[in-house]
């Protein structure tokens, strides 16, 4: 890391004796990434980028405003507060801020790992040089991206929080692909702890899906039942983070849970929950107010329970924060970065034994909202979609577009996986088994 | 802040430096400032101000690439960003395919300025702020608004390019935005949303003098007024049918199925784990029927206006326009300095990065669709029977570029060449290369907008790219619509 605990506590303190606002609050964000990108099984990107910055939230006679900064000198810290005690003096004084919060220090977790910290380049290209070498002995290509991350994260304010905290992770990510037969596949893992990441098996997968999906067939479209592998998964929970569990759209009346609280919204089998604790793969433990992250049941059985606060919207929902605040610059309001879903019972064979005929997932591709009150996505399947027939993976087909309406998706759950694996995508990470839906919609092949 | 002299002195020491196999470096520091206002129900929703400084260095060693960045701007920084790029471009010639070769560049020494006629961070902020109200006052004129949303948008992007071959170039790219949307709700599952100029507002490379032509105050009748219409209009009947679409769904399909396929690192297959490749391979440059005759298709960053404009891209090549698509034939592609040389040609200029944080990558710049004759009003009235739609709220396209699904915020059916029936959430899907070659006409000059992207995504770790598309409305035939599943 750039600096330590005490460094950046001691620049932020310092910082706080000299802001003019009535109070204030400083989050730091520190992050070291070092991400090497490969294609056709060879190296073509690689890079290490550091950066540091200062979020300003200052509220002066009631009226609130941000500005950041990534010059770190005094000047440049009290050039930001300064910045800050401008805008706010243009605006009228705020209602519905709520005002800083104390909160107690966080509960340390588990989610520094010297191990991804020292990842060299030399490191990675190692890894990835085996699995250029398996790709080439089975005549496919690989390409994807093998990258480690430190962060640091501190929030103080003028109401005396104090927190401080360090996290690493490592990510390999890797696609196999025979273009002329169209076979493709893909593969993804994920640690705090880079020593705990195999990517070799990572690779591996993905290159077997390769060799399994050339020349695919094409399906017409229509509903079918599907398995989708745990990313599909992880992918359509992603969504629902943003339109059905975030306090800000709930509050407004616009989420998909709006008014739905204690309503059955999915299958009885579906239970999800915001779980920064994670073992193995812990988030956070606080949010970008200071706020301790809490635990909050989502759908229990099908019901809806919560949705995730920051201490906006939990003041506008007459509720109290549950620690998942965004930075002060961002105005979507709260998200929960730690989604799990409960496992359930089937083996991938006995899930697949089930299914008359139907289509195994890998993952979708460039999903988007089609109807955001329905909670209906659209996005096409890639990088390994399969035909299931008779209980059993027949042949590849060629990828379709699908249409899923999620929550009316997750009311056709035949069968839960009871394995579950790490999906990341973007800042949130996902644990999640594979599902065995029906009457699952797609809307075209993607050559029509 | 590092002054001047420190960036200068940090360029040339990258550049001059002499080691072991290295056979080509570049620096680009940029200083980033941004200024975000937004009311939501004229109340302030986010209003920030951010200042961001740093650089990157890339260095080619044994034909392979490694690139190290830091914030500030202090020299010795730069010295060892250096060798941090010589470090990690060793590391990646232990895995190199063919060692990496430039096409040919004279090197640039230069100085570049978006044209600006009122500075928007010399606007004073309440200025901004009494403008937004006055939107969301104006917006709730109309019976039936429940909602508003209003935002303004600035970015001034300082960059400075040196490189070891002797490029030495400065730019101050500004670009501005605005835009607002009313809502209308009268439960969750019934409401009514237009935004305006587009969805995510109207962004381009100018000053305030943008914000002001767009005349979002004269708008907001008409804009609370379809919103309110939007709660109780049908959704479009599914078929296949005649599509206008308006200039800001033009853009879009331009970006996702002109400009993406034709980034010349995807069709190489450089961007395969995430964004995906291209259905537009190289051997079908010169022949591939890609539109109609009347489907022409430029990169032109140095285009005015343009949020992918600009003097030169991040290696330093200068912007020129480059023909893509001529009557309905793909000639050419999007290309960097490498990606041009693997094809044997010389780069379009079409290399950047989001800021000094990233690694360049081949990004559309202002991407322009050669407009045809006549105004909207006559395209509407030469057509017999389909859907005019606007406004994109929804869009999906898959890895290879070619089948995609679009929605507008708003569609009106056209009768006897006539606007009829307001539909609700129109959307349209089709197979690229099918859908350009069904484009039958084109309005005119008069009706051509650069429209501004400024969120698009691509490369991992993510970068937010912002690019323009130039379009006029258009017409296509035989397009399914309404198939939501």
């Amino acid at each position: 890391m750039l600096r330590t605990k005490d460094q950046v506590l001691s620049l932020l303190e310092d910082a706080l004796k000299r802001s003019k606002g009535d109070e204030t609050e400083l989050v730091y964000l520190e992050d070291r990434d070092s991400t090497t990108r490969f294609a056709e099984n060879a190296i073509h990107q690689n890079m290490e980028s550091t950066d540091a910055r200062v979020i300003v939230r200052l509220v002066k006679d009631g009226r609130v405003a941000v500005s950041s900064t990534n010059d770190l000198t005094p000047t440049g810290i009290d050039a930001a507060m300064n910045d800050a005690l401008q805008i706010g003096s243009f605006l009228e004084p705020d209602q519905s801020f709520p005002g800083l919060v104390s909160s107690p220090a966080a509960q340390s977790v588990p989610a520094f790992f010297r191990a991804t910290d020292e990842s060299s380049p030399l490191d990675r290209a190692g890894s990835v040089g085996k699995i250029a070498a398996a790709a080439k002995s089975q005549k496919v290509q690989i390409a994807g991206l093998f990258q480690t991350e430190t962060q640091g994260m501190a929030v103080v304010n003028s109401r005396g929080t104090r927190q401080w905290y360090t996290e690493t992770r490592a990510e390999f990510s890797v696609s196999a692909s025979d273009d002329p037969t169209q076979g493709q596949g893909w593969a993804i893992g994920a640690a705090r702890d880079l020593s705990k990441l195999d990517a070799v098996s990572v690779g591996s997968i993905a290159i077997d899906k390769a060799v399994r999906s050339r020349n695919p067939e094409a399906l017409p479209a229509a509903d079918y039942t599907v398995i989708l592998e745990p990313a599909a998964v992880g992918q359509l929970l992603l969504f629902l983070g943003f339109l059905a569990f975030s306090g800000k759209s709930y509050a407004q009346g616009r989420g998909v849970l709006s008014g739905k609280i204690g309503q059955k919204v999915t299958g009885d089998n579906i239970t999800i929950v915001e779980d920064p604790f994670l073992p193995g793969y812990p988030g956070m433990p606080f949010d970008y107010e200071g706020v301790p992250k809490q635990k909050v049941t989502l759908i229990e059985n099908g019901i809806a329970r919560g949705v995730v606060h920051d201490t906006r919207t939990a003041k506008m929902a007459n509720a109290v924060s549950t620690g998942h605040a965004l930075p002060a610059d961002n105005a979507r309001g709260p998200y929960p970065k730690n989604l799990v879903m409960s496992p359930g019972y089937a083996t991938l064979t006995e899930m697949l034994a089930s299914t008359p005929k139907g289509i195994l997932i890998t993952h979708f591709w460039y999903l988007n909202y089609l109807n955001p009150m329905k909670a209906q996505l659209t996005g096409s399947t890639r990088d390994g979609t399969f035909l299931i027939e008779d209980g059993k993976v027949t042949k590849p087909i060629a990828n379709l577009r699908a249409t899923p309406p999620v929550l009316e998706v997750l009311d056709r759950v035949d069968l839960i996986g009871r394995e579950r694996a790490f999906y990341p995508q973007y800042s949130a990470m996902m644990y999640v088994p594979a599902l065995k839906i029906s009457l699952f919609p797609f809307v075209a092949d993607t050559e029509s | 802040m590092p002054d001047i002299e420190d960036i200068e002195k940090a360029g040339e020491l990258v550049t001059h430096a002499k080691s072991k196999g290295l056979t080509y470096a570049d620096f680009r520091a940029v200083r980033l400032t941004t200024e975000d206002v937004s009311l939501s129900d004229g109340k302030p929703d986010k209003i920030d101000r951010k200042v961001s400084l740093g650089f990157g260095v890339r260095a080619l060693v044994d034909g392979a690439w490694g690139f190290a960045s830091m914030p500030g701007c202090d020299p010795k920084l730069a010295k060892a960003a250096l060798d941090k790029a010589i470090l990690i471009a060793r590391a990646s010639a232990s895995l190199v395919a063919a060692p990496a070769t430039l096409s040919p560049l004279t090197p640039p020494r230069g100085t570049y300025a978006t044209t600006v006629a009122k500075d928007p961070f010399a606007i004073s902020l309440k200025d901004k702020v009494d403008f937004l109200r006055s939107l969301d006052a104006a917006l709730r004129q109309t019976q039936g608004i429940t909602g508003t949303e209003t935002t303004l948008s600035f970015r001034r992007e300082e960059k400075w390019f040196y490189s070891s071959e002797g490029a030495a170039v400065t730019q101050n790219i500004v670009h501005s935005g605005g835009g607002m949307v009313a809502t209308a709700m009268r439960s969750r599952r019934e409401v009514g949303e237009r935004s305006f100029p587009t969805s995510g507002g109207q962004h381009q490379s100018g000053g305030y003098e943008l914000i002001e032509a767009m005349k979002l105050d004269a708008a907001c009748p008409r804009v609370a007024s379809e919103a309110v219409a939007l709660l109780d209009a049908p959704s479009v009947p599914a078929g296949t049918m005649t599509v206008i679409l308006a200039g800001d769904l033009v853009s879009l399909q331009i970006h996702e199925s002109i400009g993406h396929p034709l980034e010349l690192d995807r069709v190489f297959g450089s961007e395969r784990n995430f964004s995906g490749t291209s259905f537009a391979t190289p051997e079908k440059r010169g022949s591939l029927k890609y539109g109609s005759e009347i489907v022409n298709v430029t990169s032109d960053p140095s285009a005015p206006g343009g949020l992918g404009s600009y003097g030169y891209d991040d290696e330093g090549v200068p912007a020129r326009p480059v023909p893509l698509i001529k009557n309905g034939v793909l000639v050419d592609y999007l290309s960097s300095r490498e990606t041009a040389a693997r094809l044997g040609t010389t780069s379009s200029g079409a290399m950047r990065a989001e800021t000094w944080q990233n690694l360049p990558l081949v990004r559309m710049p202002s991407i322009l669709l050669s407009p045809g004759t006549g105004t909207l009003a006559q395209l509407i009235a030469d057509t017999p029977q389909g859907i005019l739609i606007a406004t994109p709220s929804s869009w999906s396209i898959d890895d290879r570029r070619e089948n995609f699904q679009l929605g507008g915020e708003i569609g009106w059916e056209i009768k006897d060449g006539k606007l009829g029936q307001i539909y609700k959430d129109p959307v349209y899907s089709g197979s690229t290369i099918e859908f350009w070659n069904s484009c039958d006409r084109i309005a005119g000059p008069e009706e051509f907008t650069i429209w501004g992207t400024p969120n698009c995504g691509k490369g991992q770790p993510g970068q937010n790219m912002r690019t323009g598309q130039g379009a006029s409305p258009a017409r296509f035939q035989n397009v399914k619509v309404g198939q939501t599943g």
